[in-house]
């Protein structure tokens, strides 16, 4: 079977320096191939390295550790079967879509007919005819998208990669274009063979692809290989689909919530183990207690993000940072108020932070941080939480756990930090 | 009240413009683009034969009116071939800083002591050179005036594109290397589009600063050499030494038509289509115009010019196995030992010179160091009473200026025809005034040097003031603050990091102004006040070159000490405080 794979990773490890400090780990042994005629997803929590993944395939990281295969051979830098289409578009602003596509094709050293054959084959293709004298700035989200398809196509690449690739174009938009591009997928006869889809989105995911890889974060490991075997093209609207997609919810939801499947009793009293705070702003957390309340107490953990419109990945820090907090529980895939929860969400501004100053008082980092700030006479600075972050939660990223920490500590009116001086303080 | 002359103003203009009616049509665009070729082309044999000629002991400068077109001509020559010099440098300087990790730790702080530098303090050893090196013409003394302008223009250029090398959106580069462009496809196809809006707008400001010592350039006197080259610098220098006041009223008016005209042709042309490689997606507020440009999109004959030079190129038809594998195409332009070798051949240059200098310093005694010490802390009094007084009314200006979008209009091409206009060609006329005052030197040469440096930090002001966003304004506007609030707590704040930038180049043009604002020539007679901007002058004149270059060496130490110590924090606050961009 692995012979067959186009590209394969094998026991790939990730880190990134940061000057001085413990190297950064965003992934750990991933092992992962890519076949003939297939499009693999990645999907998972921000922070679990779905890019990174995307960008060793294509030669442009190398990994740390373990290696790189392309047809059976090791690969020593760039991938030669790969185009991508970028997020953020990466068009050349001071050239028109023609010479956005001419270009890459110039650069593999074509002849000039032949270079003008596959710009006109490749625009029309993703419907671009009649805008090739246009720039760049003159085109929608979905327009530029196309152009990036464009190029990608026009070089004939074995594996085309989409990294996140309708982020940024409204939602009816990515709809046509993912429908497209899986038509022009379809065409075995042609290239590219196989498509890598970077997402966060499991609709997207559910509608494109062949084999969908749920991803862990901190450090990134593939959690799941799942099998999609819905007939296409594919209705998203048919139970079949919504099945689907919630499978890949509980499988997301079960990677952060340990919980929803696993049912240790108390797994975060141990007084040893650190548990990392996830990222939620203390907005967002009271927005989803003030949203559960008009549901009457709880609420399906997809409902909340559906119906707010709140990406689903927040949703889920929001929860597990209420969880920490004691404010909600879940079991399952429900969403309930602690009784905390429920004298939290009723109470006034006053006593709402006296609640949420007890309870940050629960959490050892917190008790941590006010231990660092007692024994240094009131003010900490910032290098010093975050050098203790960094040796007590390897795996995060310390930066942001900061962040986190600040953002809730100031809610509690705990302390204070000036961002200026770097300086944690007294509130 | 003050409406008025800027309704006459645009009166004006609207006249000027209706005059050009017809050209803008486009019949006449052919015809005069022939014309003006030809011009050109004449004036060009007139230089080089004027640049080939024998080198003579005196040249005299004639007087008369008619002869300045000619002189200007030349100057504009000078100046224009001194901005190629400086836009090879700063492409290859850029470019190996940018690109060389290690040569940048030397490059980078490099560049910054050669800003530091004033022009005096190249030109012995430049102009010696260059005129033992052509004995036999004209060449070597063109060269140096040449070059003297370059070290006026080139280092502010170099640093616009080296940032912009440095700052290539990630996904582009990512896109680069993804298709295999090899460093001349990235070169040309990404990061020198990347570069070119802001190397463009300051290509212009450079070759304004590069006029600033026009009058030195071309004429001065090293030791008992009278070094002389026809031009309206030394066209200038005469009148003032004759005191010709109708020739110096000439020389002004010449250069200002000059600049105009420049400003005309060459440069908002050249703004206006470096418009096309601005990155951000959003339309500008204001998108800048060029009649001239248009005039030339309408031109037949160079249309027909374009297509024909691309048909020129279309046969290129190379083959396709032609290029070289993707594995053995270079990233860089030379290979990892050309880099390491000239890396280790600017090292050794580098140890040389300083080792040179040493030696050849330590024959000044210490007692010169410490009068040349006194002189500089004395400079620097003046320089910062300078850069005070300018912030003092260019804050008020510029706000009022830049938060007027009609205000702005008129006036933003006053100010840049003022800002490009060489202080020291109005010199003359101050220290005429200053004498009936009965102001000497000393506090006068304050005034000269604001003179030439206060448009800095006004248009930097300007600049900040009309990018205020007006959603903060219309806050401000809605929440009634009184115009003192919206002072202190909107526009000062919103324009800092402008006034910063500002105060830097003024400050640095106050250094480098202090050589001629504290010794000064006028009818004859040699005005002189104690400074360090006065010793590097009576050093030169005196060809005492050990004690100039001690003086050159303290001005820039004290110079690259000051931007350190105080300009660096200030930037730095601007940039975590005072900035919008975030």
């Amino acid at each position: 079977m692995t012979d067959a794979a186009i590209c394969e990773l094998r026991g790939v490890q990730k880190s990134f320096d940061r000057g001085g400090r413990k190297p950064l780990r965003v992934l750990e042994d991933i092992d992962l191939a890519i076949r003939p005629n297939e499009v693999v997803c990645l999907i998972g929590p921000s922070g679990c390295g779905k890019s990174t993944i995307l960008r060793i395939f294509a030669g442009l990281i190398r990994p740390t550790r373990g290696e790189v295969l392309h047809h059976g051979q090791k690969l020593d830098g760039l991938n030669p079967g790969v185009a991508i289409v970028f997020q953020s578009f990466a068009l050349f602003p001071w050239m028109t879509v023609e010479g956005n596509v001419e270009t890459v094709l110039r650069a593999t050293g074509l002849s000039e007919k032949e270079v003008g054959d596959r710009t006109r084959h490749a625009i029309q293709l993703v419907g671009l005819s009649g805008f090739e004298r246009a720039y760049p700035r003159e085109l929608s989200g979905g327009m530029k998208q196309r152009v990036g398809t464009a190029r990608a196509l026009s070089v004939d690449p074995e594996l085309l990669f989409l990294d996140e690739p309708f982020s940024q174009v409204d939602a009816l938009t990515a709809e046509g274009l993912r429908a497209e591009i899986l038509d022009i997928w379809d065409d075995t006869e042609r290239n590219p063979s196989s498509i890598l889809v970077v997402s966060h989105d499991s609709r997207e995911v559910v509608y494109m692809a062949d084999r969908i890889v749920v991803l862990s974060a901190n450090p990134g490991r593939v959690r799941t290989i799942l099998d999609n075997t819905l007939p296409r093209p594919r209705d998203a609207r048919s139970p079949e689909f919504l099945r689907m997609v919630d499978k890949v919810h509980d499988i997301i939801t079960s990677t952060e919530l340990p919980d929803v499947t696993v049912t240790t009793a108390e797994a975060s009293v141990g007084l040893d183990i650190l548990e990392p705070l996830p990222s939620a702003h203390s907005g967002d957390i009271l927005g989803l207690l003030e949203f559960l309340e008009g549901q009457g107490g709880s609420s399906e953990l997809f409902q909340v993000a559906a119906q707010t419109r709140v990406p689903f990945e927040r949703v889920l820090n929001s929860v597990k940072g209420a969880e920490m907090l004691d404010l909600v529980d879940t079991p399952r895939r429900l969403v309930v108020f602690t009784p905390l929860g429920q004298r939290f969400v009723r109470a006034d501004m006053d006593e709402r932070k006296t609640i949420w100053r007890d309870q940050l008082l629960q959490l050892r980092l917190f008790r941590i941080v006010k231990d660092l700030m007692e024994l240094r006479g009131g003010d900490v600075s910032k290098e010093e939480v975050v050098q203790e972050i960094s040796t007590r939660l390897p795996m995060e990223d310390p930066e942001i756990t900061f962040g986190t920490i600040v953002a809730w500590g100031r809610f509690g009116e705990l302390f204070d930090y000036h961002e200026e001086q770097g300086m944690i303080t007294r509130a | 009240m003050i409406r008025r002359p800027f309704r006459l103003l645009g009166t004006m203009w609207g006249q000027a413009n209706a005059l050009f009616a017809p050209a803008l049509r486009g019949r006449w665009v052919d015809p005069l683009i022939g014309l003006a070729g030809c011009a050109v082309l004449y004036e060009l044999l007139q230089a080089s034969r004027e640049w080939t000629r024998l080198p003579r002991p005196t040249i005299d400068i004639d007087l008369s009116p008619w002869a300045l077109p000619q002189y200007t001509f030349f100057s504009l020559t000078r100046g224009l071939v001194a901005y190629v010099l400086s836009l090879l440098f700063t492409l290859v300087y850029a470019f190996w800083a940018a690109k060389d990790h290690r040569a940048e730790r030397i490059l980078v702080p490099l560049l910054d002591i050669l800003q530091s530098i004033p022009v005096l303090g190249f030109m012995p050893g430049v102009v010696l050179a260059f005129v033992a090196f052509f004995p036999h013409s004209n060449l070597g003394l063109e060269l140096a005036a040449v070059i003297m302008i370059f070290t006026g223009q080139a280092w502010n250029m170099t640093f616009s594109l080296y940032h912009s090398l440095k700052s290539v959106p990630p996904e582009l580069q990512e896109t680069a290397t993804l298709y295999r462009f090899d460093w001349w496809q990235r070169f040309k196809w990404v990061e020198l589009p990347f570069g070119t809006t802001g190397l463009a707008w300051n290509s212009m400001m450079s070759m304004a600063g590069g006029w600033f010592f026009l009058m030195i350039n071309e004429s001065f006197v090293l030791g008992d050499h009278d070094f002389r080259l026809p031009g309206l610098g030394s066209y200038m220098k005469v009148a003032v030494e004759k005191g010709n006041v109708a020739a110096m009223i000439y020389a002004v008016i010449a250069m200002i038509v000059m600049i105009v005209m420049l400003d005309q042709v060459l440069w908002r042309p050249v703004v206006v289509w470096a418009q096309r490689f601005r990155v951000e997606e959003s339309s500008a507020a204001e998108i800048p115009q060029s009649w001239f440009l248009r005039v030339l999109r309408r031109s037949r004959l160079l249309r027909r010019l374009a297509v024909w030079r691309r048909r020129g190129q279309q046969p290129k038809d190379h083959g396709e196995a032609k290029r070289p594998a993707a594995a053995t195409r270079s990233l860089t332009p030379f290979g990892p030992w050309a880099a390491t070798g000239s890396l280790v051949a600017l090292l050794v240059f580098l140890a040389f010179g300083s080792w040179r200098l040493f030696h050849f310093l330590s024959h000044v005694p210490a007692a010169i160091w410490w009068s040349l010490l006194m002189a500089g802390l004395a400079t620097l009094g003046r320089v910062l009473l300078s850069t005070a007084i300018g912030t003092l009314w260019a804050v008020p200006a510029g706000l009022a200026i830049g938060l007027s979008p009609r205000l702005s209009r008129a006036l933003q091409p006053v100010v840049q025809v003022a800002a490009s206009f060489p202080a020291p060609m109005l010199f003359p006329a101050v220290i005429a005034l200053l004498h009936l005052l009965g102001v000497g030197l000393g506090a006068g040469s304050i005034l000269l040097m604001l003179l030439g440096t206060q448009w800095y930090i006004l248009f930097n002001v300007v600049a900040g003031a009309s990018s205020v966003p007006s959603d903060l304004r219309e806050a401000a506007k809605s929440f009634r603050l009184t115009r003192r609030q919206r002072l202190r707590s909107l526009h000062l704040p919103a324009t800092f990091p402008y006034l910063v930038t500002g105060w830097v180049t003024a400050a640095g043009g106050a250094w480098n102004a202090s050589i001629v604002s504290e010794y000064v020539s006028y009818k004859g007679s040699v005005l002189t006040t104690f400074g360090l901007g006065a010793k590097v002058s009576q050093f030169a004149e005196s060809a005492d070159f050990h004690a100039l270059g001690a003086a050159v060496l303290l001005m820039s130490i004290l110079v690259v000490t000051f931007n350190r110590l105080v300009w660096r924090p200030c930037y730095d606050l601007a940039t975590a405080r005072y900035s919008l961009a975030k």
